[in-house]
C-alpha cells in the first residue's frame, strides 16, 4: 500500500541508463535526483511474489520496457533496503535517515512494486557514492 | 572556505566556498562535420547517426526528426546553437595537445551525447556550460589520469578517478563554473575508517582545494 515502509531485509532495484554506465560499470549519477525529482525511484522486489531473482528481474524487465525506453547498456541494480539505509545513515555527514516507501503508480502502465528513496537532496553526490558502495547484484535492463 | 563540516575517525570535511576502455566507432571530426552539414540542411538526425554505430539502436527514435512544435524554427535554432556549442567543445577536446587523454574523453563525451539524446532526443544532450567547466579543467590540468565520466540526471558531466584503498574523487561540473567534489580517502591512522570530504569550489581552485587530501597524488600521472 502506498506509503508502506519497506522492511529493512526486503530488497529494491534501480533502473540505471545508459549515461550513467561506463565501461560497464554504474555510476553514482544512477543515485542522484532530477531536478523535478522529490525521491529516487526504485522498485520492490519481494512484493512482485516471485519464485526468485531471475523471476523478479524479469518482471521489472516488462515493466521497464512498457514504460520506457531502455537503452542497450541499461542496467538494473539491486540494493538492501537496511544495507543501503544504514550505510547512509552511518558514512553521511548529517547522518542522513534514508526512508524507502511503497509508491505504487497506476495509469497507462501499472507499476505496482514501484518505490521511492525519500530524504535526498539534490546536491547529494557523497550520498549517491555511498549508495553505489550498497549495489549488491546488477542485471542487464534488456532481455 | 563557508560550512565546514567535520567527523573524526569516519571524517567528513564539508565546504562551501564559492583506464578507460575506447569505444569501438568513435566520432572523428569528419563524422561531425558530416553531422553539423546534413543538420543544418535537414534537421534530421538520420544522417548524424548513419556515422559509426556508437548507438545502433537510436536510429529508431531519431527517424522522425524533431516533433511539431507550436514555433519549430525558434525552439529548434535554440537548440542547434547549444548543441553545436557542444559539438565545438568536443572537438576542441578531441584536437587540443594540452588536454591529457582527448581522444578517449572526447569519445566517451560523444557517447554520452547519444545517450543523453536517446532518453530525450529533445534535450540538450549535454549542458553546454557543465561541459564547458569540465574542458577549462582539463586545459588546465594536463596531467591528469583519464576517469571514468558519466551524466547525472540532468546532463551534467561527473568524473571519476579510483585508486587502491577504496579512494574515490569525484567531480561534478556545473554549468556556472563552479564544482561539486567528494573525496573518499583511507584514515591513515584508523585503517579501519575512511574519511569523506565534500564541498563546493569554483573549477579554477579546485586543485589548491583538494590538493591537501593528496588527490592529486594518484589522479595525475
Amino acid at each position: 500500500m502506498k506509503g508502506d515502509t519497506i522492511p529493512n531485509q526486503h530488497h529494491v532495484a534501480r533502473l540505471c541508463d545508459n549515461k550513467h554506465i561506463d565501461g560497464g560499470f554504474i555510476q553514482a549519477t544512477a543515485f542522484m535526483l532530477r531536478s523535478v525529482d522529490e525521491n529516487l525511484s526504485v522498485n520492490w522486489l519481494e512484493f512482485l511474489n516471485c519464485s526468485c531473482r531471475e523471476s523478479e528481474i524479469d518482471e521489472l524487465r516488462n515493466t521497464f520496457s512498457r514504460k520506457l525506453k531502455l537503452g542497450a547498456k541499461a542496467k538494473i541494480a539491486v540494493l538492501t533496503v537496511g544495507e543501503v539505509r544504514e550505510k547512509v545513515l552511518t558514512e553521511s555527514p548529517d547522518r542522513r535517515n534514508l526512508k524507502v516507501l511503497h509508491d505504487p503508480q497506476y495509469g497507462t502502465v501499472n507499476d505496482p512494486s514501484h518505490s521511492g528513496i525519500y530524504n535526498l537532496n539534490h546536491d547529494d553526490e557523497l550520498i549517491a557514492e555511498l549508495i553505489l558502495e550498497t549495489v549488491q547484484e546488477t542485471y542487464p535492463a534488456r532481455k | 572556505m563557508l560550512g565546514v563540516s567535520t567527523v573524526s575517525g569516519d571524517k567528513f570535511i564539508d565546504y562551501h566556498s564559492p583506464s578507460r576502455q575506447l569505444h569501438s566507432g568513435v566520432w572523428n571530426p569528419r563524422d561531425i562535420q558530416n553531422y553539423w552539414e546534413s543538420y543544418a540542411r535537414g534537421r534530421k538526425y538520420l544522417t548524424f547517426l548513419s556515422t559509426p554505430a556508437v548507438n545502433p539502436e537510436s536510429y529508431e527514435v531519431y527517424r522522425g526528426g524533431w516533433p511539431d512544435k507550436k514555433d519549430p524554427f525558434t525552439q529548434t535554432d535554440l537548440l542547434a546553437n547549444e548543441e553545436e556549442q557542444v559539438q565545438e567543445l568536443i572537438l576542441e577536446i578531441r584536437t587540443s595537445p594540452s588536454i591529457c587523454h582527448g581522444e578517449i574523453l572526447a569519445t566517451r563525451l560523444v557517447t554520452l551525447f547519444y545517450d543523453a539524446k536517446e532518453e530525450d532526443f529533445a534535450n540538450l544532450g549535454i549542458v553546454v556550460g557543465s561541459l564547458r567547466n569540465f574542458y577549462n579543467f582539463f586545459q588546465l590540468h594536463t596531467d591528469l589520469k583519464c576517469p571514468t565520466i558519466s551524466l547525472t540526471p540532468d546532463n551534467n558531466i561527473y568524473a571519476s578517478w579510483r585508486g587502491d584503498q577504496k579512494k574515490v574523487f569525484s567531480v561534478l561540473f556545473l554549468p556556472n563554473g563552479d564544482t561539486r567534489f567528494v573525496i573518499f580517502k583511507p584514515n591513515d591512522l584508523h585503517p579501519e575508517r575512511q574519511i569523506r570530504i565534500s564541498g563546493t569550489m569554483t573549477t579554477d581552485m579546485l586543485k589548491a582545494e583538494v590538493a591537501p587530501h593528496g588527490v592529486w597524488d594518484w589522479i595525475s600521472e
